[in-house]
C-alpha cells in the first residue's frame, strides 16, 4: 500500500496506549542515564516478573500465524493506515518451511513488527532463514526486512524493486516515521534486495521449491508472485486485495491482465497482500476484478464524454462505496491514477 | 534546501515579471514556514498593482484535500458575466518551492465572452493557498484563492510505471471538443504532453542526488493563425502536462488546434488536433 499523503492526528501518530509502552524501545527520557541496550536488557529481565503482568498479553505471546497448508504460515494484518498502535502491522506476511531452510515472504511495516515476526517464526521452526522475499516495494511489506539482516539471508525481489523503493525511500521513511511515531519507528531502515528476479527464479528450501515470477506493471511496477510448488500455494502480495480496497501504484490495464492470467490457471490457494490468510480463485479475485473493471469502465466513459479528472474523482467508481474497507482513504487516489493512465488510450 | 531552490529557479522563466527580487523571495518564504508568503509574492510578481479579491471576475476550483499531491486538479473560471477579452492569468501556489505554477497570456482566439475556463494539474508540496489572478482588458487584476491540504507533491517520485512513463516522451494528444450547441461562443480544447516534468526536487536513486529539473516551459496554442494562449509553465505542473481550455468556437470554420511546446532542455514538441473535431 502507498502511505497516504496526509497528516494524521497527533494522537494516532504518537499513540500513548499501553501497547507502545510494552513493545517499543523504551522512551529514554523516562529513565535518564540508561542506554537503549541497558533498557532493553532491563526490559527482558523484568518481563518475567509477575508485577509486569498487566502489560498486554501480546507482548508475551508470539505474533499470530496460521498454517494454511503444510509448512505454509500466514499472518494477517489489520486494515488500517500506519499508526503507533499497529506499528506497521497492516498487511499479510508469511513464511514457508522446507527440509533445510525457511523463506520469509514480506516482512510487515517496521523494524519492530519485523522482529516480532522473526520471533514468531523462531518459535515455530529452528531452521535457518535463508531467503527474505518481498512481493513489492511498499513499506508495509518491506520495512521489517532489517529485522532479518542478522540471519544473513538473500533478500529477493523483482528486478525493478530496488529502483522503485530507492526513488521513494525518503518519502516512505518520513511518512512512516510521522505515522508510527519515533518509538514504533525506531530501528526501521531500508534493506534492498541482494538477489533480483528478472523473469522467473526457483529457490530450493530442501525438498521444497519456490517459484518466483516477476510481473509486468500492475499494483506497482515491481510485483513478484511466489508459488510454493509443493502445496500449490501462491503468495500474490498486493496483486490481491480482499476486504481492503485495492490501491493502484502501477498500471490498471496491467493489473487486469494479471487477474485474467491468474483466473486462467488457478493454483490450489492464494494468499492476498491484504485480506484473509488463504483464499481460492475465482472467488478470491471476484471483488477486486469488479472494482477495477468498474473504475476503468467509469473513467473511460467520462474521458469519452470529454469530462475532466476532477469530474472523475467525484463520480467514477462510487458504486463501490460501502463494499470495501478504507474506501475513503484510497478510492479518489485510485481514480486519479486510473484517469492519468487511461486518458492516453 | 537552498541549493534545491536555486536549481529550480535558474531554470524558471516568467515572461515580463522576472525581477531580482523574484529570485530571492521564495527562499524567504521557505525559511519562515509559518509566515504568509503571499504579501512578498504579490509584491515581487505584481509590484504595487492593486489586486481585487472576490469580485466575481474569477473563481478557482481545487480539492480541499489532495488525495494525490502530485496530481491536483485545478480549474480557473471566468464567468460569462465578465465581458471583454482577458489579457493574462497567473496560477500561484503560495508555499510551493517555485510558487508561480503557470502564467498565461491570451490571444484573440481565447474569446471575449462566455464562460472561459482553464484546467490543469499541479503538484502541491504542503498545506497552502492556491491563487488565480486574472488581468482583464482594462488592466485590472482580479483574484480568487482556494486552500488545499497536501504534502510532498513536488518531491513525489512521479512515474508509477517507470519504464512505461519514459517510453514516449514528447508524445502529444490534442483535442477539440464539439460543443453541444453549434452556435455557442466557446468550445473546449485539450493539450496533453508526455513529459516527466521533473521538478528538480526528486531524488535520483543511483546518485542519491536530485534529479535535475526538466519540464515543459513554454506552450503556444493557436487556432490557425490566431493565438489562443501562450503559457509559461513551472515545475509545479504535474508529470504529463495537461491543459484543458476554452477557445472561440467557429460554427463554420476550422476549429483545429495547433500546439508548440518547448521544454527546459530546449527541445520542441508539436501537435495538432484532428481537422474534424472529436464529438463531445
Amino acid at each position: 500500500m502507498v502511505p497516504p499523503a496526509r497528516t494524521r492526528n497527533e494522537e494516532a501518530a504518537f499513540g500513548t496506549g499501553p501497547d507502545q509502552e510494552a513493545f517499543s524501545l523504551w522512551p529514554r527520557h523516562r529513565l535518564p542515564g540508561l542506554t537503549r541496550r541497558e533498557l532493553l536488557i532491563a526490559g527482558m529481565a523484568i518481563s518475567s516478573v509477575p508485577l509486569w503482568g498487566h502489560f498486554p498479553a501480546q507482548a508475551a505471546e508470539p505474533m499470530a500465524f496460521s498454517e494454511i497448508a503444510p509448512g505454509v504460515y500466514v499472518h494477517t494484518g489489520r486494515h488500517e493506515l500506519q499508526s503507533a498502535d499497529n506499528r506497521g502491522d497492516m498487511s499479510n506476511a508469511g513464511f514457508i518451511v522446507g527440509d533445510d531452510a525457511v523463506a520469509v515472504i514480506d516482512t510487515l511495516g517496521s523494524a519492530q513488527i519485523g522482529a516480532d515476526m522473526r520471533a514468531a517464526i523462531k518459535s515455530i521452526t529452528d531452521k535457518p532463514i535463508r531467503y527474505v522475499i518481498n512481493t513489492h516495494m511498499h513499506p508495509d511489506h518491506v520495512f521489517g526486512n532489517v529485522a532479518f539482516r542478522d540471519d544473513k539471508p538473500e533478500f529477493v525481489a523483482h528486478h525493478k524493486m530496488a529502483r522503485g523503493l530507492s526513488a521513494r525511500a525518503e518519502t516512505y521513511l518520513n511518512n512512516t516515521k510521522s505515522a508510527l511515531g519515533e518509538a514504533a519507528f525506531a530501528g526501521t531502515e531500508i534493506v534492498l534486495p541482494t538477489l533480483e528476479v528478472q523473469d522467473k527464479l526457483t529457490l530450493d528450501l530442501g525438498g521444497r521449491e519456490l517459484v518466483l515470477e516477476a510481473q509486468p506493471a500492475a499494483h506497482t511496477d515491481n510485483d513478484l508472485i511466489v508459488t510454493d510448488a509443493k502445496t500449490g500455494t501462491m503468495f500474490l502480495g498486493d496483486l490481491l486485495f480482499s476486504e481492503h480496497i485495492p490501491t493502484l501504484d502501477g498500471s490498471l490495464r496491467g493489473w487486469l491482465t494479471v487477474i485474467d492470467k491468474l483466473e486462467s490457471s488457478p493454483p490450489a490457494r492464494v494468499v492476498p497482500g491484504h485480506g484473509p490468510a488463504s483464499m481460492e480463485i475465482p472467488a478470491a479475485l471476484a471483488d477486486e476484478k469488479r472494482y477495477w473493471q468498474t473504475v476503468a469502465g467509469d473513467v473511460r466513459k467520462l474521458i469519452a464524454e470529454g469530462k475532466t479528472l476532477s469530474d472523475a474523482t467525484k463520480t467514477a467508481g462510487q458504486s463501490e462505496r460501502g463494499k470495501w474497507e478504507m474506501f475513503d482513504q484510497y478510492h479518489v487516489r485510485n481514480v486519479t491514477a486510473a484517469f492519468a493512465e487511461l486518458e492516453w488510450e | 534546501m537552498l541549493s534545491k531552490i536555486a536549481s529550480c529557479f535558474t531554470v524558471r522563466r516568467i515572461a515580463g515579471v522576472v525581477t531580482a527580487l523574484m529570485l530571492a523571495m521564495p527562499v524567504a518564504a521557505i525559511a519562515s514556514d509559518d509566515d504568509d508568503p503571499w504579501p512578498d509574492l504579490q509584491k515581487s510578481v505584481f509590484g504595487d498593482r492593486q489586486i481585487v479579491e472576490g469580485d466575481g471576475v474569477v473563481t478557482i476550483e481545487a480539492p480541499e484535500r489532495a488525495e494525490d499531491p502530485a496530481v491536483v486538479p485545478i480549474t480557473i473560471s471566468v464567468p460569462a458575466t465578465v465581458q471583454g477579452p482577458l489579457r493574462s492569468m497567473a496560477l500561484i501556489i503560495d508555499k510551493n518551492p517555485a510558487p508561480i505554477a503557470a502564467k498565461f497570456e491570451f490571444g484573440p482566439a481565447a474569446g471575449s465572452g462566455g464562460e472561459r475556463r482553464m484546467t490543469t494539474r499541479v503538484r502541491v508540496d504542503t498545506y497552502t493557498f492556491i491563487r488565480a489572478i486574472v488581468e482583464t482588458e482594462d488592466g485590472k487584476l482580479h483574484m480568487a484563492k482556494a486552500f488545499v491540504k497536501a504534502s510532498g507533491g513536488c518531491s513525489a517520485p512521479a512515474p508509477k510505471d517507470a519504464d512505461g512513463a519514459n517510453a514516449d516522451i514528447g508524445k502529444m494528444m490534442v483535442r477539440s471538443y464539439e460543443p453541444e450547441q453549434a452556435q455557442t461562443a466557446l468550445r473546449d480544447g485539450l493539450v496533453m504532453i508526455k513529459h516527466p516534468n521533473n521538478s528538480g526536487l526528486q531524488i535520483d536513486q543511483v546518485s542519491r542526488g536530485y534529479v535535475p529539473a526538466w519540464f515543459i516551459r513554454d506552450i503556444e496554442v493557436k487556432r490557425g493563425d490566431d493565438l489562443i494562449f501562450n503559457a509559461d509553465l513551472g515545475i509545479s505542473i504535474s508529470t504529463n502536462p495537461n491543459l484543458r481550455f476554452t477557445y472561440v468556437n467557429d460554427p463554420d470554420g476550422n476549429n483545429a488546434v495547433q500546439v508548440t511546446a518547448i521544454d527546459s532542455a530546449r527541445t520542441t514538441f508539436t501537435g495538432a488536433s484532428a481537422n474534424r473535431a472529436l464529438a463531445n
